[in-house]
């Protein structure tokens, strides 16, 4: 495997985990809650902003 | 309401005129927003869908309004977190107007409502909302004698059809305009009551003038009468004063407490009201939904009922779904791989990428994709059966058995929700008033089995059970319910002693859904599923991949990283029949999104091809034909199973005649009963990683999360166990 290899391996690996920490731990994941508005996770969030839709 | 009077904008706060929906759980007031505004928010045909208040913007007529969704309540008192969330915004922010969306159908209980709304002598316009059922049953009202007596304008609508939303939004508009036209009549509660509230309303204005800012004041001088302890505490005037005068002289006169009396004295003016305006045809017909509910909601034929909704349901979400399962099998490891191939090899890609794309990305997000056409016709149905009615009576079914276990009734709701996704579900908790009762529920909450858990269910079930798959996941779905009681039960007994609070459930008439709505809830249902293959389903495909090739250049892939760990843990699982490297390694990846067993043993179980030399790949063009005849064969298999006789044998046929690569490979690591035990494994082990950030966003604590790790972990490990060796026991094979 060459550093060219080595250097594209480890980017993908990067952003994979940051994929999923941006998923999971950033976004609280994804429910059917969040687009029907049932679900309170994002809406603890955005409970200062003005919210339409 | 036509598109062109309504769409959607941004808030401008100078010009918006702000309206607050309000009415009884259940009356349509999501409906009447997602139909003037053109929004989605959920509906459901069962009470307490809207947990938070929701906003939508919209323009109409040049006026920009903005409409605020607050939950459904019985009463404006404070003993429920819905009822806190419609009560301070009213109370607090004030709107413009007050639109309150009453349900034609059970005139009395939504006037009770409307009573205590007038209380606040804000602006209000009454949407007589579900008018062509009322009408439907020959009932007659008459809307210009409710606005004459209360002084609110009143509008007949039928939300679901948009009937009568631009009148509505007409008078909306009028009486935002001119509140000091329209102040709704005070209502006269008894000479005794009504002289007790000028005593208490003047000694307010003497003592505390700037409460009579902050509150409205008539409705300060009844809360405090009635003792409310919010706005007792939020006043500080308490009961030693000249409230507590005036209440002991109205006990005194009455001999009851103020709250009973000014309860009485307001179904006494909805009771009234509804007598003058709402005329009904005397009729010995018993209605539908009574003739229906007779049989559904019968003490011994209800459970019986729902267990057997809840077959009929799998079965056909099976039959009608795998042949699509097939068929988007069939793409993902023929075209797709050969696109994706060539593609790289276009662009002279490395062999490993090539491999990280079709054995990574393909073999894991691919056998989690194949699985969406189950979990949308699963989404379908619960759609369909909430949108019926039919949900409400399961919940009251189930209550019924619950509560007499000490369970609170109320908490089948939130686990109902859990059947869909259980992150939403743990949020829907807060709808409980005892925080004991939600943290109970949401420990209870992963045991029922969620969609996500379903592409598990569908490969072993279709590999091991065939022609029986449906009943054995049905089976799944009943042992996590059955779960939930008996741990409920347990924990009821030990960690959360106390009281069962009385639980009231409205049933709502049975109603056919819309094609139309049934369409857009199963897609917003059934869409994260998607995004979830495209986000953190993703990301553990290729960190699967890496495991499993390093390091570098490793031959086998027991050998791998993953393989080494699987191997270390695989012990634990031995009693229970799947004490292999594979299963062990698929359920530690499962850990953040249950679907990720199956991606995982599509990277591990499925060997690299070997291309025969001579072997002449189909062209494009081929391929575009192949997946539309396919698709097409899968229509018609798909139709042919929901007719003739539920299709249960002709699906077992064809699972027999064409065999999918990954069930082969699986029937010979597992067998039927070790199938089952490791299905049961995954019904039951611990919670997926986002549904423990919903614990922690909503306790404010890891801790229960920890308490339903460690407890799942233990249930799962001893049922398996007892399924397992009591089947070799049995002689069931091994």
């Amino acid at each position: 495997m060459s550093w060219y290899d080595l250097f594209w391996a480890g980017a993908i690996i990067v952003g994979a985990i940051y994929l999923l920490y941006r998923s999971i731990w950033k976004k609280r994941g994804f429910c059917p809650g969040c687009d029907a508005h049932t679900c309170g996770s994002r809406q603890q969030k955005t409970d200062k902003g003005e919210k339409s839709w | 309401m036509s598109q062109a009077a309504v769409k959607l904008a941004h808030p401008e706060p100078a010009k918006v005129l702000t309206v607050a929906v309000a009415g009884n759980p259940n009356s349509g007031k999501s409906t009447l927003i997602n139909g003037l505004a053109g929004t989605r928010l959920q509906v459901g045909n069962w009470p307490g869908v809207t947990v938070e208040k929701k906003e939508a913007t919209l323009e109409f007529q040049g006026r920009r309004v903005r409409l605020v969704d607050l939950p459904g309540t019985y009463s404006l008192s404070p003993y429920s977190e819905e009822e806190v969330i419609a009560r301070d915004y009213l109370v607090e922010a004030r709107p413009d107007v007050i639109l309150n969306v009453v349900d034609a159908t059970n005139l009395e209980r939504n006037l009770y409502l409307t009573v205590q709304m007038l209380e606040l002598g804000l602006p209000v316009v009454m949407a007589l909302n579900i008018y062509d059922e009322a009408r439907n049953k020959g009932w007659e009202i008459n809307p210009a004698l409710i606005e004459e007596t209360l002084g609110i304008k009143v509008i007949p609508t039928v939300a679901t059809k948009k009937e009568g939303l631009t009148a509505l939004m007409e008078a909306v508009l009028e009486v935002g305009d001119n509140p000091e036209a329209h102040a709704p009549r005070p209502l006269n509660y008894g000479q005794d009551l009504e002289a007790a509230v000028v005593e208490v309303d003047k000694e307010i204005r003497l003592h505390s003038p700037a409460l009579v800012e902050r509150y409205p004041a008539r409705w300060l001088a009844l809360k405090l009468l009635e003792s409310d302890p919010r706005i007792v505490e939020e006043t500080g005037l308490g009961t030693g004063s000249f409230i507590s005068r005036a209440a002991k002289h109205l006990k005194e006169a009455h001999g009851d407490d103020i709250e009973s009396l000014l309860g009485d004295a307001r179904y006494a003016q909805a009771s009234g009201l509804t007598r003058e305006v709402l005329k009904k045809k005397t009729t010995t017909k018993r209605e539908l939904t009574e003739k229906i509910d007779r049989i559904v909601l019968h003490r011994f034929l209800g459970i019986p009922i729902f267990l057997a909704a809840m077959w009929v349901m799998f079965k056909l979400t099976f039959d009608v779904s795998n042949p699509y399962a097939d068929w988007m099998n069939g793409l993902v490891t023929g075209p797709l791989k050969r696109w994706a191939e060539a593609l790289l090899g276009l662009v002279a890609a490395p062999d490993w990428t090539v491999s990280l794309a079709t054995e990574g990305v393909l073999a894991g997000v691919g056998f989690v994709i194949v699985f969406i056409p189950v979990i949308f016709a699963m989404m379908f149905f619960i759609t369909f059966l909430e949108g019926s009615g039919y949900m409400a009576r399961a919940a009251f079914v189930m209550d019924r058995a619950m509560h007499s276990m000490g369970l609170h009734g109320k908490s089948f709701i939130p686990l109902l929700l859990g059947f869909g996704c259980n992150v939403p579900a743990v949020y829907a908790t807060r709808t409980l008033e005892n925080p004991r009762d939600k943290i109970l529920t949401a420990l209870l909450i992963p045991l029922m089995s969620c969609g996500a858990r379903l592409p598990v269910y569908v490969l072993f079930a279709g590999a091991f059970f065939p022609g029986r798959a449906g009943t054995a996941i049905w089976s799944l779905y009943v042992m996590g319910i059955v779960m939930a009681v008996l741990v409920g039960i347990l924990f009821k007994k030990t960690l959360f002693k106390g009281e069962n609070p009385l639980f009231i459930m409205e049933l709502p008439p049975y109603r056919m859904p819309t094609l139309k709505s049934l369409m857009i809830h199963t897609w917003e249902k059934g869409k994260h599923f998607l995004i979830k293959a495209g986000t953190y389903i993703l990301a553990v495909s290729v960190l699967v991949w890496f495991l499993l090739n390093l390091p570098w250049g490793v031959e086998q892939k027991k050998d791998s990283y993953l393989g080494q760990a699987g191997t270390v843990i695989a012990p634990v699982f031995k009693p229970l029949g799947f004490g292999n490297w594979e299963a062990a390694s698929s359920l530690v990846t499962g850990v953040i999104a249950k679907e990720i067993v199956v991606g995982t043993m599509g990277e591990i179980y499925l060997p690299k091809e070997k291309k025969a030399e001579d072997e002449k790949p189909p062209t494009f063009l081929e391929d575009l034909q192949e997946i539309g005849v396919s698709f097409l064969s899968a229509t018609k298999q798909a139709g042919e199973n929901v007719i003739s006789s539920f299709g249960v044998a002709k699906l077992s046929a064809e699972e027999k005649e064409e065999t999918k690569p990954l069930k082969k490979v699986i029937q010979g690591a597992f067998t039927p009963l070790s199938a089952y035990a490791f299905m049961a494994f995954v019904l039951l082990y611990m919670p997926c990683m986002i549904v423990a950030v919903a614990f922690r966003d909503e306790f404010g604590t890891w801790k229960w999360f920890g308490v339903a790790f460690a407890y799942q972990m233990v249930l799962a490990w001893g049922v398996a166990l007892v399924i397992y060796q009591g089947g070799r026991l049995l002689g069931l094979g091994g």
